[in-house]
This record gives structure tokens, C-alpha cells and sequence, in this order.
């Protein structure tokens, strides 16, 4: 029954010190799923992340990966998971193919299969040309394409992806995006955090939104977005005297307007009409982050 | 379960680095000796005769390969691990793989043992060429002993990486720790002309020992196995208690 289940959190905990960063988190990943993990800085993204890797000991509740707890995570379960860490952890003293060759040394793969891999990898990666050179000569790009190509090394059945595409230019991020995808076709499971929420949108096939080590919703994108900003969004200036609330899934005061988020456009359209000044678009996951988590800043 | 591949792995990783700066590394390991030797050698030796009953050159090499091979290892588990741990943050990385952490840090003890190794053996190399080596068979007898030494400075380095929370940490660890082994501990003089009390203090560090069991076998005075197995017992326990500590507290800094 739970066969399928590669990752099954149940009222996750956890505590560093006395401050909660995880409080009953409950979330599951299939097999050949792409699951994303939203939330703002500080919701407990990359912690639970750590704790699926056994980089942290968990404070209470379940956490079982591939159908076993990760209190005490196996040498063969580490070895079916990949890792693209948030920060750039690749090693400055040695080489791109080294880099990739260090990594599966720690894997125990065997010379075949690493040379073999490390082939594959750097061409995935279009990282071919750049092999022989140092990692401080990379670009931020390449540096991300290639701690995502170290983290192949052991073609990894899950793959744990915090933030891959942060800070990369758009071509940098399309090509990661592709590589993602293909991954997943070839029936490779996805947990992938970002804070890009059209990245999360093309790629992921459940959303799970968190915020203070909570759960808020989870669902497909689509579900989401309908749930909670049905299919548009109208942005209209203040002051207005429109009865616009019974036409939308939502509204919100944004101070100099307010957002209408519907499922029926043409009708609200029809009531703006010549009395307002408004704009509008489809809606998106990103409408439905701000709903759930809100809008203030979260640094602090 | 502490696997041997995975513990290679994590030396291997060193070795690839050390390939690269080799030259660089022999040459500051075969310079040094040359400085200290010259220094020491032709410095002091003019005044001091002699020494334990040899001549002062003799007397000082062993000592020289005691001290270069501790502070290579210490060295490397201070300022190498820490950098490793906390600027690069590839111990991040290692352990997203299934090394685990006692296997990386034993890694990093056996690495450290290897360049303490290497290093006393320039020592060695030089002071032989000079003329300090009485006895070359004992002499490369010490370097397993060397080797067996610097798992345990490995070790202390490890535990004050554990402690550290920057840089200038180090500063008590060389200060503190490394100095003391310098001027305390038979590198230069015999430990028996300090006051008591610095004498008792200089058999708490394990350099005491390594010098103890070493200076006999280059110069090539009689020295039974029991003394050696009696010395070199205190690196065992001493390393076990360091690298202990050191794993339980990096264990609750990185995981917890």
C-alpha cells in the first residue's frame, strides 16, 4: 500500500533549541512524482530537506524514506538519493570531472560505471568543454549545472532539489528546467523547493505550500490555484463602489487597490466596465503563495 | 559500521588535491628542516657540544621529526578540516552521500597521519644527509611510530575544529597546545632540565612521548619494546578521548 510512498512525513517536528522550525508536518511523495515545496524564507524548507537526507536529526513525529525511518537512514537509502544542496558546496580544489569523480568515489561506484556516468553527466549538463578547468572559474550557471550533475552521480531515484535555479540567468534556468523535466520522464521522483512559483508551476506535479513549519494547503497547481484564485485577477484603483465580492473566490485590500481573483472574468469585466480603472491577468501560483502566506516581508 | 571504502574515499579526495601542490608541499617540507637544522644545527650547536650524550646535531633531528610531523597533522585537521567544514562546506557534501561522519572524520585523521608522515620523513631525509641520523635502520622504524603519533595529534586538532567557531579560535589551539610541544617537550632540550613542575607538565602532552620513544632509535641507543609499547599507548588512549569528543560535539553541531 505504501509501496509507492518514496517520502511519507507524518506530524514532522523540529526544534533547534527552543525555537520550532518544523511543527507536524505532514506531506507524501510518489513514486515518479515532482513534488514542490513552497514556502516562505524561514517556513522549514530546507530543514525538512536535511531531515530527509539524515543531515538532521528530527525532534518528533515520522519521517520514512523508501518505506524506512530516517532515524537511523541506511547506507543503500543514501545511495538512491541525490542531493542539489541550496549553497554551492562543490569543491574549489579540484576539477569539474574531478568534482563529479570525487562524488562517486564516495558512492563506492566502481571505475566502469563512474567514467562511464561521469560521461553522461557532463553532457547532460553541457558541461563537456569545461571539464579540466577549476570550479572558481564557473559561472554561477555552470556551478549549479554541475552541483546537479553531482548530485546524478549515483542515478538517484530521488532527487532533492533546494532552490536549483536561484539567482541563474534565463537561459541558465531553462536549461535546468529541461534537464528537470527529463528526469522525470525517466520515472526519477522530484522534491524540488524555489522561490520562483513558474518553476514550481511548469514542474511540479503537487505543490505542498508550508509557512512556520506548517502545513497550509496542498494540492496539483491547477487545484490551487483554483481553490484560491480561481482563473483571473483584477487589479482595480481605489476608491470604487462596485458589489464586485460575489462574482470572485477572493478579494484583497492592497492598499491604493483591490484584487479581485475570479473564476467568471467576462462577468466582472461587464461591471468595471467605463467605471473603473483596472487591469487584469490569469492567475497564477504565485497569487495563490501571497493568499496563503501573505504579504509581508519574512527576513526577520 | 565504519566502511574502509567510503573512509578511502574521503582520502582520496585529499590525495587528489595533494597530487596538485606536490611540489609546493616538498618544497616548504624539505626547507624547513634546512632552516631549523642550519639554525639549530650550526646556531646552537656551536655552544652546546652536547646533548643526552651525542652531539647536538644528533640530538636535535628526532626532535625535529617529532615537532614537524605533529604540526603537519595538527595543521591539517585545524586550519585544512575547518576550512574544509566551514568555508567550502564540503563536509556538507560528503555527507549528503552515504559517507558518514565517522568515516569522514577518520578520513581526515589518516590524511593529517599521512602528511605528518611525509613530513618527518624530510626531516629525516635532510638530517641524515647532515649527518644527525646515527642509526638509518631505527630511524625508518620511527616513521610507523610517526605515523601512529599523528593519528592522535590528527585527533586533538579534529577536537579543537570541533570547538571552533572562526579562525582566530586557532590562535588558542597553537598557542596553547602546539607552542608547548615545541619548547616542552625534548624537541630542543632535554625535558629533565626544566623545574619539576614543568616536567610533569610536559608528560601530559603526547609530544613528550613521541620524542621519548624516537631519539633513542635515530641515535641508535638501546630502547626495549615495552618503553616504545608504553609510550605509544598514550597516543591511543590520548587519540580515542580527542577523536571522541571531537565526534560527539561535531555530530551535534552539524545535526542537530
Amino acid at each position: 500500500m505504501s509501496n509507492n510512498l518514496i517520502i511519507n512525513a507524518k506530524d514532522l517536528i523540529k526544534n533547534f533549541g527552543i525555537f520550532p522550525a518544523v511543527r507536524g508536518l505532514s506531506f507524501s511523495l510518489k513514486k515518479g512524482q515532482c513534488v514542490g515545496l513552497l514556502g516562505p524564507n524561514g517556513a522549514g524548507k530546507s530543514t525538512t530537506m536535511r531531515m530527509i537526507m539524515g543531515l538532521c536529526t528530527i525532534s518528533g513525529g515520522r519521517l520514512d524514506v523508501f518505506g524506512a525511518s530516517v532515524k537511523n537512514i541506511s547506507r543503500k537509502t543514501k545511495s538512491r538519493i541525490g542531493l542539489v544542496p541550496q549553497e554551492n558546496n562543490l569543491d574549489p580544489d579540484i576539477t569539474v570531472r574531478e568534482n563529479l569523480e570525487v562524488f562517486g568515489r564516495y558512492f563506492s561506484l566502481s571505475n566502469l560505471i563512474l567514467s562511464k556516468q561521469i560521461q553522461k553527466l557532463l553532457s547532460f549538463m553541457s558541461l563537456c568543454e569545461k571539464q579540466t578547468l577549476p570550479v572558481n572559474v564557473l559561472s554561477g550557471g555552470m556551478k549549479r549545472r554541475l552541483i546537479i550533475a553531482r548530485a546524478l552521480i549515483n542515478d538517484p531515484e530521488l532527487v532533492i532539489l533546494d532552490e536549483p535555479t536561484t539567482g541563474l540567468d534565463p537561459q541558465s534556468r531553462l536549461l535546468i528546467w529541461t534537464r528537470l523535466m527529463e528526469l522525470k520522464k525517466q520515472g526519477r521522483t522530484l522534491l524540488l523547493t524555489t522561490h520562483y512559483m513558474d518553476e514550481a508551476q511548469r514542474l511540479c506535479d503537487q505543490i505542498v505550500v508550508i509557512d512556520h513549519g506548517r502545513v497550509l494547503d496542498q494540492g496539483t497547481p491547477k487545484d490551487l490555484i483554483d481553490r484560491y484564485v480561481g482563473a483571473y485577477v483584477f487589479e482595480v484603483k481605489k476608491p470604487h463602489r462596485l458589489g464586485l465580492e460575489k462574482l470572485c473566490v477572493n478579494f484583497e485590500d492592497i492598499g491604493q487597490s483591490i484584487l479581485y481573483y475570479t473564476r467568471f472574468p467576462d462577468e466582472v469585466m461587464a461591471q468595471l466596465s467605463g467605471t473603473s480603472q483596472y487591469n487584469y491577468r490569469p492567475a497564477n501560483l504565485e497569487d495563490v503563495f501571497l493568499r496563503l502566506t501573505g504579504r509581508n516581508l519574512r527576513d526577520n | 559500521m565504519v566502511s574502509f571504502f567510503s573512509t578511502l574515499a574521503v582520502i582520496y579526495r585529499q590525495f587528489l588535491v595533494w597530487k596538485k601542490l606536490f611540489w609546493s608541499s616538498m618544497a616548504t617540507n624539505i626547507a624547513n628542516p634546512i632552516l631549523f637544522l642550519f639554525a639549530f644545527g650550526f646556531g646552537l650547536g656551536r655552544f652546546v657540544e652536547v646533548m643526552g650524550g651525542v652531539s647536538y646535531m644528533i640530538f636535535v633531528v628526532p626532535g625535529m621529526m617529532a615537532y614537524s610531523a605533529m604540526f603537519a597533522a595538527s595543521f591539517e585537521t585545524t586550519i585544512g578540516s575547518f576550512s574544509r567544514y566551514y568555508l567550502h562546506r564540503n563536509w556538507n557534501a560528503v555527507l549528503s552521500t552515504p559517507v558518514t561522519l565517522a568515516e569522514l572524520l577518520l578520513g581526515e585523521v589518516l590524511w593529517a597521519s599521512f602528511k605528518g608522515t611525509i613530513s618527518a620523513s624530510c626531516v629525516l631525509f635532510i638530517g641524515w644527509l647532515w649527518g644527525g641520523v646515527e642509526s638509518l635502520s631505527g630511524a625508518l622504524f620511527c616513521l610507523p611510530i610517526v605515523f601512529f603519533s599523528c593519528l592522535c595529534f590528527g585527533s586533538f586538532g579534529l577536537l579543537a575544529t570541533a570547538y571552533a567557531k572562526g579562525y582566530e579560535f586557532f590562535s588558542y589551539f597553537f598557542t596553547f597546545w602546539v607552542t608547548p610541544m615545541f619548547v616542552f617537550c625534548g624537541v630542543f632540550f632535554e625535558v629533565n632540565k626544566f623545574p619539576d613542575f614543568i616536567q610533569s607538565l610536559s608528560w601530559f602532552f603526547p609530544m613528550t612521548h613521541l620524542v621519548m620513544v624516537i631519539r633513542p632509535l635515530t641515535t641508535g641507543l638501546p630502547i626495549d619494546l615495552i618503553t616504545i609499547l608504553t609510550h605509544g599507548s598514550y597516543f591511543v588512549v590520548g587519540g580515542l578521548v580527542a577523536f571522541s569528543l571531537a565526534y560527539f560535539k561535531i555530530r551535534l553541531k552539524l545535526f542537530d
